[in-house]
């Protein structure tokens, strides 16, 4: 009976201890995995990625808070309004988790300053985000391999299939550790300096040029018309534009839905519209 | 495979892949060209998969890439109605690639119908939170919005696969070669939408010249891709190096 008592009361005092401790590494690489798994999953309307930023940091507060009432306040906090990259996002979990971990051991940390902190955050982190990780990495990456999957290989989506997630998995192992140990700190470099400047630039070149080059091999627009005059002089109204300049129509084409798009907003079903009609006039007349 | 296999596969695989579980795979897994080694598996045909996944994937490179993770058009949806009744009409990729882009469409208002439902499990979350029940969080962010997404996702992609296939097929015979033609300009064209929205999404006009470096290093000298993105990232580390950079 007196044995069961202790162990009783020792497994009590395991918690207590926890507290003051700092939480774990594996903890932290664990709110990563879940934030990663669910980013998107959960995603609603309403509040956007507040549930799966809720749920990734359930790892970390369950250690940080003994009381159902403390954990209940904990949870509540961070179900408010959330929404980021989620790669970048991984720097923002990273310093809430340091923030929770210094309130719950007792140091003067408002709930406001949690919340203030994630939301601050959280535009200018998907600003840079979707920078690099959407509008970046993800078409270099699927053009680079296009070419084997135009030719008939499964490679061409199995290697972006793995290195992206690869790569994005990466970024946010790191960025949620940095954020954890460094605070505040890891998000003025990532902000302030000019590395990430540097870094959205060279990905946009790349990005361009590769777009370009794709362009030059994917549109594919050329007309069939032919005049032939009275003398018997038969022009083929392709050769001539191929030798003005080769490639004319489809560059054409790409500029002109590009400048509408700018100029008119993201109407796509329109132009999606536009170009089934154009395709189907056009084919009916001999144009293209 | 016959029919109704290979339309529960693709009905599952919708589902699957626009569960997104895991932020950047299913990104990946909901590309045209991804579903492509799928169907390619299934059919047995892997090189027309690949082909008319690659075309599609042409006309959605810049669609996931919207801020704010709103589609503007349903790449997965496409894929997985496109490419498999491709495959067995044996089309080609260009005719495959104008029949895709109805159901891009349809797919939007899919997302959007998921992502007003997925508001039930967030007031689910609240009580949980209320409880201290960080198990029920749990299963708010991941079981109970995947088991909804099947009932929204599966039926449509099984039904249009099931039913399309003899459809699709009646459909080649019948069709008059003119307008079988302007399918293929159709699918000739619309990759430049693609190309165009990417622009768009990388927004920075000043730096268009490089897309028609591009553009014309292929027209001119034939650089394959592989050849153009060694040449593009050595570009960007040398303008870097001479901090040639645009203000802003």
């Amino acid at each position: 009976m007196d044995n069961m008592t202790t162990v009783q009361t020792e497994a009590l005092k395991e918690p207590a201890e926890k507290k003051t401790s700092r939480l774990e590494k594996k903890d932290i690489t664990k709110a990563m995995w879940i934030y990663y798994l669910g980013a998107e999953l959960s995603n609603s309307y309403e509040r956007l990625q507040s549930l799966i930023f809720c749920a990734s940091m359930t790892p970390v507060l369950k250690k940080l808070y003994d009381t159902d009432e403390e954990l209940s306040k904990a949870l509540k906090r961070h179900l408010v309004f959330f929404n980021t990259e989620g790669t970048f996002g991984a720097v923002i979990q990273g310093i809430a988790i340091m923030m929770e971990e210094e309130k719950a051991t007792g140091k003067d940390v408002t709930d406001d300053a949690i919340t203030g902190l994630k939301t601050g955050l959280m535009g200018p982190i998907a600003g840079i985000g979707d920078a690099i990780i959407w509008a970046a990495l993800m078409p270099i990456l699927i053009s680079i391999f296009l070419p084997f999957a135009s030719n008939g290989s499964p490679m061409g989506g199995l290697l972006p299939l793995i290195l992206y997630p690869l790569i994005t998995i990466g970024v946010s192992y790191v960025l949620i550790h940095q954020g954890y140990t460094l605070g505040k700190k890891s998000v003025t470099s990532l902000l302030n300096g000019g590395k990430m400047q540097s870094i959205i630039f060279s990905a946009n070149v790349i990005g361009l040029t590769m777009m370009g080059a794709l362009s030059a091999s994917y549109v594919k627009l050329s007309t069939p018309l032919t005049f032939v005059f009275s003398s018997g002089n038969k022009i083929v109204l392709q050769d001539i534009l191929n030798l003005i300049v080769p490639g004319l129509l489809p560059l054409l084409a790409v500029f002109l839905i590009y400048f509408y798009l700018k100029k008119r907003g993201p109407r796509y079903n329109l132009i999606l519209g536009t170009i089934v009609v154009i395709s189907v006039a056009a084919a009916f007349l001999g144009i293209l | 495979m016959s029919v109704l296999p290979l339309a529960i596969s693709m009905g599952i695989y919708y589902w699957f892949s626009r569960l997104r579980l895991g932020y950047t795979f299913s990104s990946m897994l909901l590309q045209p060209v991804v579903i492509g080694i799928f169907v390619g598996i299934l059919t047995g045909n892997m090189a027309l998969s690949m082909q008319i996944g690659a075309g599609l994937q042409l006309v959605y490179l810049g669609v996931t890439s919207t801020p704010g993770g709103n589609v503007p058009s349903d790449p997965a949806l496409a894929g997985c109605v496109a490419i498999p009744l491709g495959v067995l009409a044996n089309m080609k990729p260009e005719v495959a690639i104008s029949l895709a882009i109805p159901f891009g469409v349809l797919g939007v208002f899919v997302d959007q119908l998921r992502r007003s439902t997925n508001a039930i499990w967030v007031h689910m979350a609240d009580r949980y939170a209320e409880q201290a029940n960080t198990k029920g969080i749990l299963m708010a962010a991941f079981l109970f919005p995947a088991l909804l997404g099947f009932v929204i996702r599966f039926p449509i992609v099984f039904v249009i696969d099931y039913l399309g296939v003899d459809a699709v097929k009646t459909f080649m015979t019948v069709v008059p070669t003119w307008l079988m033609h302007s399918f293929e300009v159709m699918g000739g064209i619309l990759p430049a939408l693609g190309f165009a929205i990417t622009l768009m999404v990388i927004g920075k006009k000043k730096l268009l010249p490089f897309f028609i470096i591009g553009f014309f290093a292929v027209q001119y000298l034939k650089l394959d891709t592989m050849a153009m993105a060694i040449f593009a990232i050595c570009t960007a580390l040398l303008l870097n190096l001479f901090k040639i950079k645009e203000e802003a």
